[in-house]
């Protein structure tokens, strides 16, 4: 895939030139307390990621916190979005009582969910699964119940002549249909998971990745925060490039033979 | 004019329609109205007959009904099963205008699809997706994708899974309406092919009179608003038969004058 490869020489080369910007930056401020390099930055994770950081938690036991909490809010979110949006989609009743209540949802300031979340069920786990809830599954719901619109009612009816069961008719026909509404919730759902569950950490809970960015900032060091926020965002897009994108294009490779046709 | 079935042998039929009765909601929702009113027809086993109609008349309406996809509000529908088989479900086939093909399945599950849709028993799955793909000139498609192949194609391959069930009855509404006039010449002839070896009761709807005649053992002809038959027309012309045979022309160009006298006098 010659394409491919050019996309990803492509990527290389903005990551490199970001790269770039921020090193030649760091040396016209000659500030490193402000704006430490990019090498100072990989010192610091790594002198954090060999010792015990500051109350005696290792590094990894921060990203395991955060990782365990995207899981499982993600997870959460996913499942009741999911359910939602099927059941509007089923549902003309459900649809148009949820879709009255969902804009206002959607419209709510993310930080302010995570607020009422903290003030409600105070500085715990609950509060952060409440927060990640309430953003998240609301989109993921809207984003099913699209897809179950787009489903093509003549393929049903094809199935049905055919006397196809509904079972045959959910795995063969309607699923597939819904697949790509749920991978681009799922996706954008991930994106917004852990962009919430920072949040939540900085803002409210206790330990994890977003809990250390507060750490550091009450301490004003720059270093670390940064350190920090390289090490959230590496992982972040290990896991959206390495597992989703892979898991998409393995989905939908039929798509992909539409541009080939071949004459009759 | 009520039309008049004329007599036939008493063999049973394969689909028999009497006084079959239609209406549709107007958009909007409270009233109603008429889209095939005192619709009576019957089709023998192994006849092929065909519907001729303008657009928009009901005949996929009409072909609904005898799927049983469809619900109608007067008269008799009765669509026979296998024959011998007293009280079997029929087995019905059918062709859509499009493929209405499932683009993330292979060709080959496709057809398996509608295999297991029809309880047909696994060790006959490869003998019949093989047979009924050679058939329609796909061999060795089996692990394409619907997306790789051209409209006609997808429309035999539309075709091989309607014939793959082994039905009793063919449905097939305007299977060529879609596709470029040279490919659907090809295909027809194709079709009648296919026949000589499968030959199920086929219950054909189209808008073109030629169309009809170059493959119909019998035509009804059908009228607008609401539909009804106003002819049945018997076609005479031996087989095999060729697109250009003065004979099919010549019938064909006197149909033609017939429906625009109906449609005519209608209006």
């Amino acid at each position: 895939m010659p394409s491919g490869v050019r996309s990803a020489a492509l990527r290389a080369a903005s990551i490199a030139a970001l790269l770039l910007l921020w090193w030649a930056g760091s040396q016209l401020m000659r500030a490193p307390d402000v704006l430490p390099g990019p090498a100072a930055i990989a010192r610091t994770i790594a002198s954090d990621l060999a010792s015990t950081g500051p109350e005696g938690q290792s590094a990894y036991f921060h990203i395991g916190i955060t990782l365990a909490r995207i899981a499982i809010t993600f997870a959460a979110s996913m499942l009741v979005g999911t359910a939602v949006g099927l059941a509007m989609g089923i549902s003309r009743t459900l649809e148009g009582a949820l879709m009255a209540i969902i804009p206002l949802l959607l419209t709510v300031p993310t930080i302010l969910m995570v607020f009422l979340a903290v003030m409600w069920l105070g500085f715990s786990e609950a509060g952060g699964l409440v927060a990640v809830m309430t953003v998240v599954a609301p989109y993921v719901a809207v984003n099913i119940f699209e897809g179950t619109r787009a489903i093509d009612k003549s393929l049903i009816e094809m199935g049905l002549t055919f006397r196809a069961s509904r079972a045959l008719l959910v795995r063969k026909v309607y699923l597939p249909q819904l697949m790509p509404y749920i991978f681009s919730a799922f996706r954008y759902a991930f994106g917004m998971t852990w962009k919430v569950v920072a949040l939540a950490e900085t803002f409210g809970l206790k330990y994890g990745i977003g809990y250390m960015f507060f750490f550091w900032f009450e301490q004003f060091n720059m270093r670390q925060v940064l350190a920090w926020i390289v090490i959230f965002v590496i992982l972040m897009l290990v896991l959206e490039h390495g597992v989703f994108a892979r898991l998409e294009s393995r989905a939908f490779f039929w798509r992909d033979s539409a541009a080939r046709h071949s004459p009759a | 004019m009520q039309h008049e079935p004329p007599a036939r042998p008493p063999s049973p039929s394969a689909i028999a329609v009497r006084n079959l009765r239609k209406d549709f909601l107007a958009p909007g929702g409270d009233r109603s109205f008429t889209v095939l009113d005192s619709i009576s027809l019957t089709v023998d086993p192994g006849e092929f007959v065909s519907i001729v109609g303008p657009s928009g008349c009901g005949k996929s309406t009409l072909l609904n009904i005898l799927a049983g996809i469809e619900s109608y509000e007067a008269g008799c529908v009765d669509v026979a099963g296998h024959a011998g088989k007293a009280n079997s479900q029929p087995r019905i086939g059918y062709v859509f205008q499009t493929p209405r093909l499932l683009n993330w399945l292979t060709v080959r599950d496709n057809i398996l699809f509608v295999l297991e849709a029809q309880r047909i028993p696994q060790p006959r799955w490869d003998e019949r997706i093989a047979k009924y793909l050679r058939m329609v000139g796909l061999a060795g498609q089996e692990r394409n994708y619907p997306l790789r192949l051209s409209g006609g194609m997808q429309q035999r391959v539309a075709i091989a899974r309607a014939l793959a069930i082994e039905p009793d009855i063919l449905l097939m509404d305007e299977p060529f309406s879609h596709l470029d006039a040279i490919t659907a010449r090809k295909m027809r002839l194709d079709l009648t092919e296919i026949l000589a070896t499968a030959r199920p009761t086929i219950l054909f709807v189209t808008h073109d009179l030629a169309e009809a005649v170059f493959l119909s053992d019998r035509i009804y002809m059908m009228n607008t608003k609401p539909a009804r038959i106003f002819k049945e027309v018997i076609v005479p012309i031996p087989r095999p038969r060729g697109p250009e045979d003065s004979k099919v022309l010549d019938l064909e160009k006197a149909l033609v004058s017939e429906f625009f006298a109906a449609v005519e006098t209608k209006a």
